[in-house]
């Protein structure tokens, strides 16, 4: 336990050094969340309040949905990067040969990626209620247990492009279509409710439509978990059987990536 | 016991051409790494690994340290099977790798060492002595905080060696160590590896140096075209001259050098 824990350590200082060394990564990534949110500010003011999705007004419901999604997304896409970085520079051969276990290492590695857009999300929504004045009535034990079992979904979707990226080098096409797909069938910018009955139905099938539900309902709406407990146990669910397929997914893969030679492939 | 064990070892890698390559030139096709090979080496050897360009050394040194796996035969490390057993495997390996790039650019040496150390689970209390130590057998005390992103392809192929070390190993791979390195700094790592075996670490050099496989190796194995052509004892004291035409005569490949020399003398 201990050396899992000093393992998680040295890739989260590894992590964390890198990006304060890329000083001017940090602040367009910065500028990019103030931006956005300017645009959702103004689109949703130029929509008026008349529309009131869910029940609530529009610029929360936009914050809540872009931010779930984009820690969703960027999750992925920063797990991906580090991934097909490592393929690129050789490194991820060298980290195959120390005494850590893959499976282990890349669960760690993954931790280290979402803490990032953890932080990304944390920053969004902050600056979306003291900067935007997005009116919110939170539940914070519920936004916690949403969060949480979020992150798990998020983790097994990183651990799945990783997959992709190792065994048919092509990870990105998997973030690209995830990204795409889940943008307009899980409620990000308008209730899934407003879609055609077929894409209703496919969107129900979406994990990520459950977290920003739960989300907003968490965050907006001030529900208890007991209040939530569908939209949670679907959630708890998804995860129970993404992870375990998730990491045999990879496990596979690197064993395969070790037999053809491929480990450095991109 | 026997440090490492190949028995009856192949390796084939098969090339698919890319989905949808209508237009190009790529034909599916497989190359042989290594077919049938069979060696056993004791505790503290230094065993030198020569052959041509793809004759299967850094093949061979990539099954050791199970960043690949045989398709037939076994290999095993400290009595561990490097299928079954991978993990208790990589606890005894450390390799030198050529590619010089595979560290983190925006890390230091030092925080490097530290981060690889880390995952080779070298105690927390441990590890500065220890990397203060590789520091110094490297010659890289002066650029131990230096970003890597920096360094030139002599530092980084003594931070690779520094790395490979940290942990320790009993079993060091190390492919090409000397490629990049100055007279001083090679003087300085043939020491480093001559050290190492009388510490009982057992090393594999994939080299193309006849001199630095005579004056450090005390077994020398051939490979050609995968196959393992010699596997002799460097104990009665053979020069780098020795070990030059012993390699042309075995693989049959042109001695360059020694057909220059002789159109010198004849003209």
């Amino acid at each position: 336990m201990n050396s899992t824990l000093d393992k998680l350590g040295a890739i989260l200082r590894r992590d964390f050094l890198t990006a304060i060394r890329h000083r001017s990564g940090f602040a367009v990534t910065l500028l990019g969340v103030f931006t956005e949110l300017a645009a959702f500010y103004y689109l949703s003011r130029a929509i008026g309040p008349g529309f009131r999705p869910n029940g609530v007004e529009y610029f929360p419901f936009l914050l809540v949905g872009t931010g779930v999604y984009t820690f969703f997304v960027m999750s992925a896409q920063a797990f991906l990067t580090t991934v097909q970085e490592a393929q690129q520079t050789g490194t991820l051969e060298v980290l195959m040969t120390t005494s850590t276990a893959p499976a282990e290492l890349v669960i760690l590695s993954s931790i280290s990626a979402f803490g990032g857009s953890l932080t990304n999300l944390a920053v969004y929504l902050v600056a979306g209620v003291t900067v935007f004045r997005a009116a919110i009535h939170a539940n914070a034990f519920s936004c916690l247990v949403v969060l949480a079992l979020s992150l798990v979904i998020a983790l097994s979707l990183g651990i799945i492009a990783a997959t992709f990226q190792v065994a048919f080098q092509k990870g990105s096409a998997m973030v690209w279509l995830m990204g795409s797909g889940l943008w307009f069938l899980s409620g990000t910018l308008f209730p899934v409710q407003s879609l055609p009955h077929p894409l209703s139905v496919l969107s129900r099938a979406i994990p990520l439509t459950y977290a920003i539900d739960g989300m907003r309902g968490a965050l907006l709406e001030g529900r208890s978990v007991s209040e939530m407990a569908p939209t949670l146990a679907v959630l708890a669910a998804f995860g129970i059987i993404l992870l375990p397929m998730a990491l045999g997914g990879l496990s596979l893969s690197l064993r395969r990536a070790r037999q053809f030679g491929t480990l450095s492939s991109y | 016991m026997d440090e490492i064990v190949f028995e009856s070892v192949d390796k084939m890698f098969r090339h698919r051409p890319a989905l949808f390559n209508w237009v190009g030139q790529e034909r599916s096709g497989r190359t042989i790494a290594l077919r049938d090979v069979s060696f056993a080496t004791s505790k503290g050897q230094v065993v030198a690994l020569l052959g041509p360009n793809g004759s299967g050394k850094t093949s061979t040194l990539k099954l050791i340290s199970t960043m690949l796996l045989p398709d037939a035969g076994s290999v095993r490390v400290g009595g561990f099977d490097s299928r079954r057993d991978a993990g208790k495997v990589r606890r005894q390996v450390g390799i030198a790798v050529a590619n010089e790039r595979s560290f983190f650019p925006r890390l230091s040496a030092r925080e490097n060492l530290d981060f690889f150390a880390t995952l080779d689970e070298v105690s927390r209390n441990e590890r500065p002595l220890r990397i203060e130590e590789v520091l110094n057998d490297t010659g890289l005390e002066e650029q131990a905080d230096t970003l890597v992103m920096k360094f030139s392809s002599g530092m980084y192929q003594r931070l690779g060696l520094a790395r490979a070390l940290v942990k320790r190993p009993n079993v060091l791979l190390l492919d090409e160590p000397t490629r990049s390195l100055d007279a001083a700094a090679t003087t300085q790592l043939w020491e480093t590896i001559r050290s190492l075996a009388r510490r009982e670490t057992t090393v594999l050099l994939a080299t193309h140096n006849f001199a630095e496989a005579a004056a450090l190796a005390d077994r020398l194995l051939l490979l050609h075209r995968g196959e393992l052509v010699a596997d002799r004892s460097l104990r009665s004291g053979e020069s780098a001259e020795d070990l030059r035409s012993l390699y042309f005569h075995l693989t049959g490949e042109i001695d360059g050098v020694q057909t220059l020399h002789r159109a010198g003398a004849a003209s």
